[in-house]
């Protein structure tokens, strides 16, 4: 346990670290999403094809055309159901995946491995070993997000009534976002919560042998005690936003038609997805830096009566 | 701490509209002209009179009233009886025709349960003798939306019948285009209402049915002098022209006088908060006042309102016949009431809609709404087709009419949206969102209470005439197809048109029998479908085999390639027939078109064609003729394409990635 309080520019500066120095596993986290996302593409490719290519009102629907879109959309609901399905699929599947990987990137992270190959054995290694831990860190987190979607609940069913009646944007974002803001906000705890429980669970994995339920609930009265946790946090996903954002602002009135043009519109949109990985990347970072300043958790001994 | 709640809530209330205190309006002027545009004769027979007198109680929200109705026998037969209107009682319980029918749920809109309309009628006389123990109500299951006044003396052809009404009027909370909400009122289909007698001379009969609720109205034309007591402080806009206003001193209130002329239905608003903004139409023939009343804080819409029925009057004039009052209400309903009050029509006042967040400018619902409705002056206010019966020809006719004005209006690819670079005409947007009309179990030309519920009502009385409608226009042209709905306007405004006399009007105008059409699309159940059966290019070469015989006898290995013969068979399975164009593309970017008079002989046509290259594409209707069938799979390729496919798998997995971002790792 460090006895120094790291502040908000240490959390910025570890995490500018982690990116530069294990820029590789960062890609390759990226890749592993990107690949998942590409599978779901052809999946998609196939469903949609099947049910449009003949149709040349499809090609006027993907241009843009609002009564091509009503058509497609109608006319080819199941099709529009399975790429659902698809996307629902990919997304399950990111998630679980993602347990390693966060595992993996926590423990690179934690050990600095040197070395492509010692890296990638560290990633290996400390993503199984904290596999199950993460699986039941998220059934831990669910009360949480049952809670999340009972504010949001109450708060959306508070100004809806209201909504029916709105006339302008301000009588309807004001109370949308008003509605949202504690759900959002309730949101923003639990998954801080469960991002420091898991750089705990990986930190001390070998120490402490810290107990899942424990471990959350210790953390979540650590982050309620360090609003610099949510302010690190929420900066991340501040950014995350605007990279959306500006990107979406951007690509207005730019249309991108024909295979140059989508060809374009992958690379652009892979490089914002490169973008948006790289500050997630950074803030795993900084909270592996604030994690370890926590006090460590109680071991639990086992004392054998008969010996 | 308590004060700053007590701050709060009532800086809270403050913002509230309904706890704004109502004043004292100005005395508002007389209209002062005639209530036909000029004067003039009378346009109609005027066979349905009326003298109301009626106070308002805004409180109770109850109506008191009494009704003299002057009543022209025009038929050749002598009547006996009078059956009339009691359309409130639609709102009386659960057990009413109105009630059961729609299940308190009418257009979006649901009863409330403590908020019951009903209509009494306190006493009847006829030439001063008092009938009303005689009235009966001849409804069964418990509607009493009409009754009948038996006559001591039966009125003979040609005669007149005076007959007086003291009645009293609960307003329900609205529904169904009458009631109240907070302190606004619509009082629409509010007084004892006389039938129309209809059928051929010496064989008329009454046509007055219990309110329905997938039907609307019907009556004869008439005049009407009525007087109106309401508070001070409330904002009162009516069917006709205010011909007399005054003060009273008991009880703060004010009596306005109107009077209509050659219309069959008066309707009246009262609210404390609206405000008044009005423009001018300037017709061929003179002008029209345009008022919009509104809530403040609808002022912006009010606006986008007033401009739609300005063009409105102008083009609905221009196309059909011009708009023969000189004036003409919208009247805006305060938002909470729009989904009950909004989108009626009456004579020389309608109600809108349509004003909502997502009507941002340049998505056009409020202004449809109000063309829609100003439109209903023509098609129903003028040509008083008989709403029960024949619904599509006030409904379907009117929303053919609408498209066309609103694409004048707002140019005909942007008549329905034009907001962020998105563009959509009204007309195909529709047809877009709309479900297959061939599917519905009725005709168009059904009775509104004979269909099976109100999706298929709507459907075929709306949606599959106005594109019936659109079909004949584009398969006799449009110029010539106008010029016959013009010639319908002005010789059947003011009387009550069936579907016959359109269609004998439009054979007439067209100069040809329109059976063929008619028969199909307005009288039997099943639509359109349009379908590529089979498209298949094979190379051409001259007949190889063994020709000719004994010493004659030739025989032909080579293969002599001729181009390619392509064969395309297009079916219709439907039962409407229409001719209908396909465009054969080929590969080497030349295009060919070929015709398919359809008129139900065959249900397919097959084409045989010769090219030096491949078909690449085929195309039924490709100027976007036929309006009643879904289009989706009249435009195919032979060979697949899928770049866009892949364009849109692209979005979707970038999309899918963007939510992986937020939920994993």
């Amino acid at each position: 346990m460090t006895t120094k309080r790291l502040g908000f520019g240490d959390l910025l500066r570890a995490g500018g670290r982690a990116v530069s120095t294990y820029t590789g596993t960062l890609l390759a986290v990226f890749l592993v999403q990107t690949l998942i996302a590409m599978a779901c593409m052809v999946a998609i490719f196939v469903v949609l094809a099947q049910a449009f290519s003949h149709l040349p009102m499809f090609d006027d629907a993907v241009d843009g055309d609002l009564i091509a879109i009503v058509y497609c959309v109608r006319w080819g609901k199941p099709s529009f159901l399975a790429v659902a399905g698809i996307a629902l699929g990919g997304l399950l599947l990111w998630q679980l995946a993602s347990w390693f990987l966060a595992g993996g990137v926590y423990g690179v992270l934690d050990q600095r491995p040197e070395g492509r190959r010692e890296t990638a054995r560290v990633f290996g290694a400390a993503g199984a070993s904290t596999y199950l831990a993460y699986a039941r860190l998220a059934l831990c987190t669910l009360p949480g997000w049952l809670l999340v979607l009972f504010v949001l609940g109450v708060g959306l069913g508070a100004v809806a009534p209201g909504l029916d009646t709105a006339l302008t944007l301000t009588q309807v974002l004001v109370p949308l976002l008003l509605a949202m803001l504690p759900a959002v906000l309730l949101t923003h705890l639990f998954w801080t919560v469960t991002e420091y429980a898991r750089v705990e669970l990986t930190l001390r994995e070998h120490s402490h042998a810290p107990g899942v339920i424990s471990t959350y609930l210790r953390t979540l009265v650590w982050v309620v005690r360090r609003p610099l946790t949510l302010l690190h946090g929420g900066f991340g996903w501040l950014a995350v936003l605007l990279v959306t954002i500006a990107y979406a602002y951007l690509a207005q009135g730019h249309p991108m038609y024909g295979p140059d043009g989508a060809v374009t519109l992958f690379l652009v949109r892979l490089g914002v997805s490169l973008l948006r990985m790289v500050i997630r990347f950074g803030v795993l970072g900084g909270q592996l830096e604030l994690g370890r300043t926590r006090p460590h958790p109680p071991i639990v001994v086992t004392l054998d009566s008969k010996s | 701490m308590r004060s700053v709640v007590a701050l709060a809530v009532l800086a809270l209330t403050a913002c509230g509209r309904e706890a704004e205190t109502p004043r004292v309006r100005p005395m508002p002027k007389l209209d002062g002209s005639p209530a036909l545009r000029g004067g003039g004769p009378a346009r109609s027979k005027r066979i349905a009179n009326y003298k109301i007198e009626a106070a308002l109680d805004p409180v109770k929200h109850q109506l008191t009233g009494t009704e003299t109705l002057s009543w022209t026998n025009t038929g050749e037969t002598a009547v006996d009886r009078l059956p009339f209107h009691l359309y409130l009682n639609a709102f009386k319980n659960e057990s009413t025709l109105f009630m059961r029918t729609s299940g308190g749920d009418l257009r979006g809109s649901k009863a409330a349960l403590d908020g019951w309309g009903w209509i009494q009628i306190d006493r009847a006389q006829v030439a001063g003798a008092d009938l009303t123990s005689k009235l009966v109500m001849p409804g069964t299951d418990h509607d009493e939306t009409v009754v009948e006044l038996p006559l001591a003396e039966p009125v003979a052809p040609g005669a007149t019948v005076e007959v007086a009404f003291t009645f009293t009027a609960q307003l329900p909370e609205v529904f169904a285009r009458t009631g109240y909400a907070g302190d606004f009122h619509l009082v629409g289909q509010w007084f004892p209402k006389i039938g129309v007698r209809v059928g051929p001379p010496g064989a008329e009969r009454w046509e007055c049915q219990p309110f329905h609720s997938h039907a609307e109205f019907f009556a004869d034309f008439g005049t009407y002098d009525v007087t109106l007591t309401v508070p001070s402080t409330y904002v009162v806009a009516a069917t006709g022209v205010l011909s007399a206003a005054k003060e009273n001193t008991e009880a703060s209130t004010r009596t306005y006088t109107y009077r209509a002329e050659d219309v069959h239905d008066f309707v009246w608003m009262a609210d404390p908060f609206m405000e008044v903004m009005s423009g001018q139409a300037k017709l061929e023939d003179g002008t029209v006042e345009v008022r919009v009343l509104y809530r403040p804080e609808q002022k912006e819409y009010a606006k986008r309102h007033l401009d739609a029925a300005v063009g409105a009057i102008t083009k609905f004039s221009a196309m059909f016949t011009p708009y023969p009052w000189p004036i003409l209400t919208v009247v805006d309903p305060p938002v909470a009431a729009a989904a009950s009050a909004g989108g009626m029509e009456y004579p020389t006042l309608v109600t809108t809609a349509g004003d909502t967040v997502f009507a941002r400018p340049g998505m056009r619902l409020p202004e449809f709404v109000t063309v829609h409705e100003i439109g209903h002056n023509w098609f129903q206010g003028m040509l008083a087709s008989n709403e029960p019966v024949e619904a599509w020809l006030d409904e379907g006719v009117n929303d053919w009419a609408d498209a066309k004005v609103m694409a004048e209006l707002y140019g005909p690819r942007s008549s329905g949206i034009d907001w962020m670079g998105w563009q959509a005409d009204v007309v195909a947007l529709r047809r877009a969102l709309a479900d297959d009309p061939g599917s519905l179990p009725s005709p168009i030309a059904t009775a509104a209470a004979s269909f099976v519920d109100f999706d298929a009502y709507a459907i075929a009385t709306y949606e599959s005439t106005s594109r019936a409608l659109l079909t004949l226009e584009n398969v006799v042209g449009s110029t010539r197809f106008a010029a016959a709905m013009k010639a319908y306007a002005k010789k059947f405004a003011f009387s009550h048109p069936t579907g016959r006399d359109l269609f004998d009007t439009l054979a007439k105008e067209l100069d040809q029998d329109l059976s063929w059409f008619e028969e199909p699309v307005f009288h039997q159940v099943g639509g359109h479908r349009l379908a590529i059966r089979k498209a298949k290019c094979e190379l051409a070469h001259a007949p190889r085999g063994v020709f000719g015989s004994g010493s004659g006898m030739t025989r032909v290995t080579a293969f002599e390639m001729q181009g390619f013969s392509c064969e395309v068979v297009i079916t219709n399975t439907g039962t409407i027939h229409v001719p209908v164009e396909i465009e054969l593309r080929f590969v080497d970017g030349g295009s060919q078109r070929v015709a398919w008079d359809d008129r139900g002989t065959t249900n397919w046509k097959r084409f045989l064609v010769q090219r030096s290259t491949p078909l690449a594409e085929i195309r039924i209707d490709p100027d976007n003729k036929l309006a009643l069938d879904s289009p989706m799979q009249h435009h195919q390729r032979l060979e697949g394409d899928g770049d866009a496919s892949l364009r849109a798998a692209a979005w979707f997995a970038a999309a899918t990635q963007t939510l992986m971002q937020v939920i994993g790792l």
